[in-house]
């Protein structure tokens, strides 16, 4: 057996070396946190997400979304995410606490939907949340971050119709109207988009009596024959309330809002 | 481990030549044994890569033309994505590997294989395991995580068949003659290992006990960059350190090189990965860490590089003819292209840039393509002669497959970074619309795609040779197939 041992030995040691440094110890230091709350325990951060919002991320997950859209804001030092009004402040580990699996996102083919939920505009936004995240302080929304779009001149959060909410009546940006329109049709929102369609997450069907509440409003080639409607499968709209749920707005006192944001801790919720 | 276990000679170089009768009569029985098993992961490989390919073509080209195909659910881009990546890193690569791991094994063990049938259910099972993990992929099973996407149930059939596979590797080198244990056996028993351990540590903290939140990119950063390390690297430096010396001759130029490559190369390139994770939500330390052993990289890449140049040095003209030894050495450079580029990209500097964008996609194709599976056709070239007992048909069709792998992968990797450092210099910069990013980096998308029809013909045209060789249509000569002729002086070169 000359020499066998030895070869295990250092071949067993690198491994659980590299293993014992990378997984373990921070396993230790940022594997096992809280939700944080303030001194009477109130203003919990963050909460477990509905189940809808849950199936959605299964959807999300499923069809690879992941891949082209992170969830992650850096810090303002290293990057322009912030400047890119994707959020307040950089994301840090208690974000993620209950987000399995938590989807980070490794390539930006599409922009960052970290705070995404929280583009939706405000009359809408009562509507998904109470599904949606209920810890998420809506109101507390500085306005140039819930309206994102009307009021900054770049285009800040992306694909959006930026200037102009609806010059063609199409949904307000970022409402649950606006997503499953943007799902099933991205490029007749945004001309430039590269992102496909899934259009296998919405049904087709004949209208019987009554056009169904929420059936899309499509234009043009995107839009059904007459006498037909496209209604969002189940499936589509646990999406859409995931992600509207996504949202890393609520200050946490581990990290430097970069933005002015409303005084941590206050945050008007009730 | 002392230095001077490592045998200096690769084993049984023409050096040794004129072996006696009776060497070459054991030999020819160690590769009868090993034929079966062999054959049947380098076929499945090949199967995957092809389908693989045709997959990647399709990721490709939905980038800038995202409507093709789209109302297809199992064809929509983000299950194909995986479906690909996981194919080549199961289906092609990993298959591949095992298939030369196997016979390498054999041969540096000098034992016959036992039981080959065993290995065959074992490379049925694997394939199984990944049909099923492909299968949930586009049925939208996919688990999220990187290189993992293959739904538990998959991952199970996958650890069982590579049990089985590996128990025999192991129990050949337990059964080996002979006291020393030649540097190649080094690798391919640390990745033997290795992957089961990365493997299981993996499935615990993301499936069985899973770990939470942000810890979870964590553990897989570090899966994927062990796996592409300790597993594909260490079986692709293996093979290169038989393939070199035994095809030009002559012994391994150095072996406290190889000690220290080995050594240092399984310290440091297990604590890379966390650079993926660059300014997100996790304690600055273990970035810095992983920035520092990525650096510290350079060592093995110095030694291992320095050690097969040595070898080289005076027998590059050799490339001319051998083709084993030219995709040998170009996966070998490659290595150092690789581990370079590795280094650039994540110094905080670059990283700030360049994370997010299609550099990364560059960076995994320079290690798993460029490195390892040149590596892989380069062993298959030297092997699949010594099974089926013919020699390659056309040395055409290997210059063709050679040429076209390396503009591919050349232009693929050309494309890729200028795109990523377009798109990421343009995501942070505030004042450019996010869609701009996208819009300039399209150009780009579109010469990758057309790299990608380039390796394609590579893989189709390698897949038909290695067809007409499996079905006996190989040449029946006694001196291998040369990509060039041969000047008289030097037919003796074993190639």
């Amino acid at each position: 057996m000359k020499g066998l041992k030895p070869l295990f030995f250092g071949l067993f040691v690198t491994f659980a070396f590299s293993w014992l440094g990378l997984a373990l110890v921070p396993n230790f230091q940022i594997g096992h946190l809280d939700p944080q709350s303030d001194e009477d325990g109130t203003d919990v951060y963050p909460l477990p997400q509905s189940g809808m919002a849950e199936r959605g991320r299964k959807v999300y997950t499923g069809n690879g979304c992941f891949y082209c859209h992170s969830q992650q804001v850096r810090p303002d030092t290293d990057s322009s995410d912030i400047d890119r009004k994707w959020g307040e402040r950089r994301s840090a580990p208690r974000d993620y606490i209950f987000n399995r699996p938590v989807l980070l996102g490794k390539m930006r083919m599409g922009p960052d939907l970290a705070n995404l939920g929280k583009r939706a505009p405000a009359e809408d936004q009562a509507a998904p949340s109470a599904a949606a995240s209920p810890g998420a302080p809506a109101p507390a929304a500085s306005p140039a971050a819930a309206k994102p779009a009307a009021a900054a001149p770049v285009a800040p959060a992306g694909p959006a119709p930026a200037t102009a909410p609806n010059p063609d009546g199409s949904p307000p940006p970022y409402s649950a109207a606006w997503h499953h329109q943007h799902l099933y049709a991205p490029r007749s929102l945004n001309l430039d988009s590269n992102m496909p369609a899934y259009r296998f997450l919405y049904e087709e069907r004949r209208i019987s009596g009554q056009r169904s509440a929420d059936a899309l409003t499509l234009k043009g080639e995107d839009a059904p024959t007459t006498g037909w409607e496209v209604v969002p499968t189940y499936e589509a709209k646990c999406l859409v309330a995931y992600l509207m749920s996504l949202e890393q707005s609520h200050p946490l006192k581990e990290v430097k809002s970069a933005a002015p944001l409303p005084v941590p801790g206050k945050a008007p919720t009730k | 481990m002392d230095a001077a276990e490592v045998s200096l000679t690769a084993p049984a170089t023409s050096a040794d030549v004129p072996t006696s009768e009776v060497e070459q009569v054991e030999r020819a029985l160690i590769d009868a044994s090993t034929r079966l098993p062999v054959l049947m992961f380098y076929t499945s490989a090949i199967a995957w890569l092809l389908i693989g390919t045709l997959l990647a073509g399709f990721v490709s080209f939905k980038l800038h033309a995202p409507d093709l195909l789209g109302n297809i659910s199992y064809l929509t881009w983000g299950r194909v994505r995986p479906a690909h990546m996981n194919i080549m890193v199961y289906g092609w690569a990993s298959m591949a590997g095992m298939g030369t791991a196997i016979w390498l094994m054999a041969r540096l063990s000098r034992t016959v294989l036992r039981q080959p049938l065993l290995l065959v259910a074992g490379g049925a099972f694997w394939n199984l395991g990944v049909l099923l993990g492909v299968g949930g992929i586009m049925a939208g099973d996919s688990s999220g995580y990187q290189w993992l996407e293959f739904p538990p149930y998959a991952a199970i059939v996958l650890f069982v068949a590579y049990s089985l596979i590996m128990s025999w590797a192991v129990l050949m080198f337990r059964f080996r003659r002979g006291e020393q244990i030649y540097i190649t056996q080094w690798y391919l028993i640390g990745a033997f290992l290795w992957f089961p351990w990365l493997y299981s540590a993996a499935q615990l903290m993301l499936f069985a006990v899973p770990v939470q939140g942000v810890m979870q990119a964590a553990v897989n950063a570090w899966f994927v960059n062990n796996l592409l390390f300790l597993w594909f690297g260490a079986i692709a430096l293996g093979t290169a350190y038989y393939m070199i010396p035994k095809v030009i001759g002559r012994p391994v130029h150095s072996y406290q090189l190889a000690t220290i490559g080995f050594w240092t190369y399984a310290l440091f390139s297990s604590w890379t990965g966390m650079q993926r994770l660059i300014d997100g939500p996790f304690p600055a330390w273990m970035i810095t860490a992983s920035i520092a052993a990525t650096i510290l990289t350079i060592i093995p890449v110095a030694t291992v590089g320095l050690n097969h140049h040595m070898t080289m040095v005076g027998n590059f003209q050799l490339m001319r003819y051998s083709p084993t030894l030219r995709f040998t050495v170009f996966g070998a450079m490659s290595y150092t292209v690789f581990s370079g580029v590795g280094v650039l990209i994540s110094l905080r500097s670059m990283a700030r840039y360049l994370h997010f964008t299609q550099v990364n996609v560059a960076y995994s194709h320079l290690g798993l393509y460029a490195f390892y599976s040149m590596i892989m056709f380069g062993s298959m070239y030297y092997i699949v002669p010594r099974l089926v007992g013919r020699e390659w048909r056309y040395g055409s069709l290997i210059k063709l497959h050679f040429w076209t792998a390396v503009y591919g992968i050349g232009l693929m990797t050309v494309m890729l970074v200028a795109g990523g450092i377009t798109q990421g210099s343009e995501i942070n910069d505030p004042t450019m619309a996010f869609s701009e990013s996208i819009q300039s980096v399209m150009p780009y998308m579109r010469g990758r795609s057309l790299a990608g029809m380039l390796m394609t013909v590579a893989h189709f045209v390698f897949a038909f040779h290695f067809g007409l060789m499996l079905f006996g249509m190989g040449r029946t000569a006694s001196v291998p197939t040369f990509l060039n002729p041969m000047e008289a002086d030097e037919t003796e070169v074993q190639l």
